[in-house]
């Protein structure tokens, strides 16, 4: 477990993080990217809005339908809307410069190792992390074994590949970005509302309206694409640079 | 002339003297404005209660055979149960057949599609009692048969059996339970030595034990509604032989009880293929029956409820209290009366009777004298003669038991000293009934018109009497609810004030509020009762509602002088706003039926989220001791919890959707074997863990290894040889030894356990010194380190643990456990209670509670790494935590999950004020080890001598009751809002008695226990360390 009470006073000094200096991620400079980050949150919504009929009828065949869909998604938001690990947010231009032309091919074919780790890291650290998440608030630990799976997976997909790829997997990073202390933008705005999202997905189930969509997992589900998108539209607009104090 | 005498030098004995004789004044004075509050609480849920929860007197008279209530006509001598005791008998035997939630519409044939309704499942499916009633008048006829809501069948069959009406608390009744109290047809039955049989549902044995043939009998269980057939199956098995001419002997009156209707709609709903089995089944059990019985039995077949359309009942719903009932004997004795066809009502809206009516009819057909408290009237059917015009008999029967009605309604204004406006309305009817039937009776030959018009006179009496009853019974007062809602926002409004909204020291302004709210309580007492004195209201009622609104506004005066130091109470912080929107999410959802069924799994989710930001913020803290003490903690407590809700008793909306694992199996309510594993580990592994604690800041020190050490593990180890014994007792493991020894071992062992907690614990929390221990360490050769790490409270500044702070070689004072020692000191008085609450829960209880007190420690931790001492956060999770270990204890939101055999732990008879002690430490065990554990939030890990540190105890106390006292206003107000919903006495009156009771539990818990102990522990540490100036 922890530390013995027994400490020198100058080493639990020493032990301390550096403050928290970092600014919101802003997205890349160009108009691909810009025009993508628009698309992005129509195209998140619109996923279990056309789909769900059939995911209220068959939720496990679904969710595996749209899972390769959501990560090409996600593959592609991060590869050409955002910046990667390390990389550097371009010098603020003086008036009157013009921007250098990116080379873009070159460009997103450097980003593409780090988009694909992003998603690996997401399918097979996160999705674990998050069943297990599940099982904690309640989710059946016994029954419905590939609902929750697949349900995993999917707050998998919407909540970290962005974070991965852009945050990396600095542990000081990390530890910050679940203490919420980082500003927001639309890459902490989309995950924290991918988790606002699901949290309140589980509300109406225990509902006596016997409506066959609130059956589990299909509420959760769509509270996460639905609040991955308002996340991201509040986070990279509405509240962007706002921090939480959380003590 | 003298000098001036230089002033003496401050003395330090006296000035600490005089410091701790303030600590103790304001302590007390702390403690008087806590218990003003819980008395302004109390008065509120008294005349709020007094107002919802109409209740009716349980009178212990029994009718007599030889004493009619009313000289019975043409001479006939009452006394003789052979011949009939008040009236000459019809049957001599009776088969009573209850089809659980046989409703009307199952009875009658289906009319094609009128009123859109389309043919169901269950439609024409039983169709034996319409076709006999047809085809054989005089033999049979089938009724409407009306339930009294609440359609429960234990409440249906009380009013079966008594004749009453069901009121929400039948006060004069035991304590313990559900055992009918009053007069009944099967008492009465025993009482003239007939031999009754029950086959089928158990609950007849809850209500009258004893009361059946133990031979003949059996009973089987009625809680699972999954099996449709074993219940059946078994009556049918063992009622067919018993109609067999040679077994007729053995008994005078059989009762069967089906469930396979019932289950059947429960579990599918009436529009189902099982169902319409199901009903074909009934049938051809009655056509047998019909084949089997002789010419001397009655034959009866009734439903005790009906079902909705998802086949669920309870309310009052048209569908949920039409049944049906069916008379049938091979005597030919029934008839119909004028102008009635001889066809039953197609609708239940047709002539129906109530169901009370069968009561009297029962009883006077057997000869059986009229239960006391019966309010129903005889069914025409069965008396008015075959050729319907014996209104002779007729007008007789309904004579006798207005009679018997009047004479009840004597005794029970006598009883309960009633006014006389109750009776204004029905004593002219009497009277008029009376005088009737004088007229008819002195009349030689008197006229058919004139004795049906007798007998109208006297159903019209029984109809006004009960009309009166159940408007005396079933009537909301309204102003009453009003005031106590009123008080109970008031106080809670002001207890949120005193815990949220004073910014500067709360101990120094409590006296002017107690002061105040005294006064204002005192004043509004003299003049509420003047009011009542002067005018007609009650004067209780109006002396109760001065003194608490006195109260109210007289702290609230109290608060003026103090208005510099106060601010709103909205929350500010994270934190702060996180416990506000989940208490109020909580709040609303009680409101709803589904939210308030499925609280258990909320807690849990509502505690999980907690627990991962929590998580969070202690990963984020800079500090890496306080982020991996943080991390751990966290950890564990998001384990505990998730684990301890695998223990569930589900209630029954919860079903098919939750499975029971608190006993050994979902219709039991004994532990599994395996379960007897639970407490041995409990004292195998959770003193070491509580030690660990202790350990980490080096408290484990003096009265503490005594306690933890010895004493806890001891008494751990009695509570799991307690809990084997009496598992040996349930399981006839010993058949060999009485069951007496097991019994009194049991006892004794449960007493030693009470005594070690309550007695030797207390003694040592009370006594006992901090737990430090002192170092002499010469002089060192290497720089020093400190013994601790230090506790930053506030900003202020870092206390070093040893007395020398310079790294010149001079030997060292080092005191061990200074970092803790408010918090270990009282966290001793929770353990001596948690040892009291584990002995008094089930086997899997005790393993929930033991997870419920690791997580309060975690808690304590988690609060330390991210110093959220001040926030409202701890008292909320704490407050949160005893709602989720309430039920995961085998507790739920119903009256009927109470484990009322707890009391018997330590044991032998009902003993008062023990007994119902016992049941609510075992009912509120876990809001009770959460409400000792409050104070131990401000004291952990502080400075020693902290400034303030007695108002921070009682603003966290306050906070936490804060949050039930929220949760009452909330059901409060909700139950009363919704008191015409169906739901209402299932779930919400439920849920309201439970937060009123866990709120003045809490508060009494919070008050005598936290608020009273901390004047110990602190003063212990007052007493080594000083007093704060």
């Amino acid at each position: 477990m922890s530390t013995p009470g027994i400490l020198p006073i100058p080493s639990s000094k020493s032990a301390s993080d550096p403050p928290v200096t970092s600014k919101p991620v802003s997205i890349l400079d160009n108009d691909i990217a810009r025009l993508a980050s628009n698309v992005h949150p129509i195209l998140l919504v619109s996923i279990p809005l056309l789909s769900f009929p059939r995911l209220v009828e068959d939720p496990i065949s679904a969710l595996i339908g749209l899972a390769s869909t959501t990560a090409v998604i996600q593959l592609l938001y991060c590869l050409v809307c955002l910046p990667s690990t390390g990389q550097a947010p371009p010098p603020p231009l003086k008036p009157g410069q013009k921007r250098k032309s990116v080379k873009l091919a070159q460009d997103l074919g450097a980003r593409l190792v780090p988009a694909l780790l992003s998603l690996l890291l997401s399918l097979f650290l996160s999705t674990p992390l998050l069943y297990i998440t599940l099982i904690l608030f309640g989710g059946p630990l016994t029954t419905h074994l590939p609902h929750t799976a697949l349900l995993a997976l999917h707050l998998a997909l919407l909540i970290t590949p962005q974070l991965y790829y852009v945050h990396g997997l600095d542990a000081l990073t990390w530890r910050r970005i679940v203490s919420l202390q980082l500003p927001l933008d639309e890459v902490v705005g989309m995950s924290m509302g991918a988790c606002v999202g699901a949290w309140l997905g589980a509300i109406p189930i225990p509902l006596d309206w016997d409506r066959e969509w609130q059956k589990w997992p299909v509420t959760v589900v769509s509270g996460a694409y639905a609040g991955a998108v308002v996340g991201k539209l509040v986070g990279g607009h509405l509240v962007r640079g706002w921090k939480i104090k959380m003590s | 002339m003298a000098p001036p005498k230089p002033r003496p030098p401050p003395d330090p004995k006296a000035q600490q003297y005089a410091l701790s004789v303030r600590f103790k004044a304001q302590h007390a004075l702390t403690v008087g404005f806590l218990t003003l509050l819980l008395l302004l609480h109390a008065l509120a849920i008294y005349l709020f209660c007094s107002g919802f929860l109409l209740s009716r007197l349980v009178l212990p008279d029994r009718s007599e055979c030889s004493i009619p209530p009313i000289q019975p006509a043409n001479g006939y001598v009452a006394g003789n149960v052979e011949q009939g005791c008040w009236f000459p008998k019809r049957f001599d035997k009776a088969v009573i057949v209850v089809v659980d939630a046989l409703r009307y519409d199952f009875a009658v044939p289906f009319e094609g599609g009128s009123g859109g309704k389309t043919r169901g499942q269950y439609h024409d499916q039983l169709g034996v009692l319409w076709e006999t009633s047809v085809a054989e008048p005089a033999r049979g006829f089938l009724r409407p048969f009306i339930a009294d809501p609440p359609t429960t069948t234990l409440q249906r069959l009380k009013g079966l059996t008594t004749g009453s009406l069901p009121t929400l608390v039948e006060g004069g009744s035991n304590f313990a339970g559900t055992a009918i109290d009053e007069d009944n047809l099967i008492e009465q039955l025993n009482r003239a030595g007939k031999r009754t049989v029950h086959l089928g549902d158990d609950t007849w044995h809850a209500l009258f034990p004893g009361s059946f043939d133990a031979n003949l009998t059996r009973a089987y269980d009625s809680f699972n509604v999954w099996d449709l057939h074993t219940v059946d199956d078994g009556v049918t098995e063992h009622i067919f032989p018993l109609l067999e001419p040679e077994m007729r002997g053995q008994w005078d009156v059989i009762i069967g009880h089906y469930l396979g209707v019932d289950h059947a709609g429960h579990r599918y709903g009436p529009d189902h293929p099982a169902m319409g089995e199901k009903l074909r089944e009934m049938d051809e059990v009655v056509g047998r029956m019909i084949d089997k019985l002789d010419d001397e039995t009655l034959l009866v077949v009734l439903g005790d409820h009906g079902m909705d359309v998802k086949g669920d009942h309870g309310g009052e719903s048209e569908d949920e209290v039409q049944a049906a009932l069916w008379m049938y004997s091979k005597k030919g004795t029934f008839g119909r009366g004028n102008g009635i066809g001889l066809e039953p009502p197609r609708s239940a809206k047709e002539r129906p009777v109530a169901q009370i009516d069968l009561v009297p009819t029962l009883a006077l057909l057997l000869g059986l004298p009229i239960p006391f408290n019966n309010l129903g009237q005889p069914i025409e059917e069965a008396f008015v003669g075959a050729k319907g015009i014996d209104y002779k008999s007729l007008a007789e029967v309904g004579r006798l038991t207005a009679a018997q009605i009047q004479r009840y309604q004597g005794q029970y204004s006598e009883a309960r000293k009633l006014d006389e406006d109750a009776a204004s309305t029905t004593r002219p009817l009497w009277k008029a009934a009376i005088q009737q039937w004088q007229q008819v009776e002195a009349t030689k030959k008197a006229s058919q018109g004139a004795l049906k018009s007798t007998y109208d006179a006297f159903a019209a009496y029984q109809a006004e009497n009960v009309r009166v009853c159940r408007h005396l019974w079933a009537r909301f007062d309204i102003l009453s609810m009003g005031m106590g809602i009123a008080v109970l926002v008031g106080s809670v409004a002001l207890l949120a004030a005193y815990a949220q909204a004073i910014t500067g020291d709360r101990a120094a302004i409590t006296p002017v509020l107690l002061g105040g709210g005294l006064a204002g309580l005192a004043l509004g007492a003299a003049a509420g009762a003047a009011v009542g004195y002067l005018s007609s209201a009650s004067i209780v009622q109006s002396t109760s509602f001065g003194a608490g609104l006195g109260g109210v506004i007289g702290i609230s005066v109290g608060f003026w002088p103090a208005r510099q130091e106060l601010r709103i109470p909205y929350p500010r912080t994270f934190w702060g706003g996180l416990s506000f929107l989940t208490c109020l999410l909580l709040c609303i959802g009680f409101a709803s039926n589904s939210f308030t069924i499925w609280e258990d799994e909320q807690l849990l989710f509502f505690l999980t989220t907690f627990g991962f930001l929590m998580l969070g913020s202690s990963l984020g803290q800079p500090d890496r001791d306080d982020r991996m003490l943080g991390t751990w903690n966290s950890v564990s407590f998001l384990a505990a919890t998730r684990l301890a809700s695998f223990s569930r008793l589900c209630r029954e909306e919860q079903m098919p959707n939750c499975r029971s694992t608190y006993y050994a199996s979902a219709s039991s309510s004994t532990s599994a074997a395996w379960q007897l594993a639970i407490p041995i580990a409990i004292a195998i592994f959770l003193p070491s863990i509580i030690k660990y604690f202790f350990h980490r800041t080096k408290n484990y020190q003096g009265s503490a290894v005594i306690w933890i050490g010895i004493a806890l593990r001891i008494g751990l180890f009695l509570v799991a040889g307690f809990w084997i014994l009496d598992a040996a007792d349930d399981g006839n493991w010993y058949p060999d030894r009485s069951k007496s020894l097991l019994k009194t071992t049991r006892v004794i062992i449960a007493q030693a356990v009470l005594a070690l907690a309550f007695a030797a614990g207390y003694a040592t929390y009370i006594f006992a010194s901090p737990f430090l221990a002192v170092i002499n360490e010469p002089a060192p050769t290497e720089a020093l380190s400190s013994t601790s790490k230090p506790v930053d409270v506030d900003g202020g500044p870092s206390i070093l643990t040893t007395i020398n702070a310079k790294p010149t070689a001079r030997p060292k004072l080092i005191i061990l456990g200074y970092a803790n020692t408010q918090g270990t000191r009282y966290l001793l008085l929770a353990l001596t209670w948690l040892l009291a609450l584990l002995l008094l829960q089930k086997p899997m209880g005790q393993g929930t509670l033991a997870l419920c007190f690791i997580s309060i420690l975690n808690l304590l931790e988690i609060i330390d790494a991210n110093n959220l001492r001040r926030s409202a956060l701890g008292p909320v999770v704490l407050a949160l935590m005893g709602s989720h270990y309430y039920f995961k204890t085998g507790h739920q939101a119903t009256l009927s999950s109470i484990q009322w055999e707890s009391a018997f732990i330590p044991l032998s008879t009902v003993s008062y004020p023990w007994t119902p002690i016992l049941v609510v430490l075992n009912t509120f065990g876990a809001q009770t080890l959460c409400a000792i554990a409050v104070p131990a939030i401000p004291l952990w890990k502080v400075k020693p001598t902290l400034p303030g540190l007695l108002g921070r105890v009682a603003g966290a106390v306050a906070t936490h009751s804060l949050v039930y006292g929220g949760f009452a206003v909330a059901t409060v107000i909700e139950a009363a809002w919704l008191r015409r919903h169906l739901m209402l006495y299932r779930i919400f009156m439920p849920r309201m008695l439970m937060s009123v009771a866990v709120l003045v539990v809490v508060e009494v818990v919070g008050v005598v226990g936290g608020m009273v102990g901390v004047r110990w522990s602190m003063g212990s540490v007052g007493e080594v360390f000083g007093w704060e100036e």
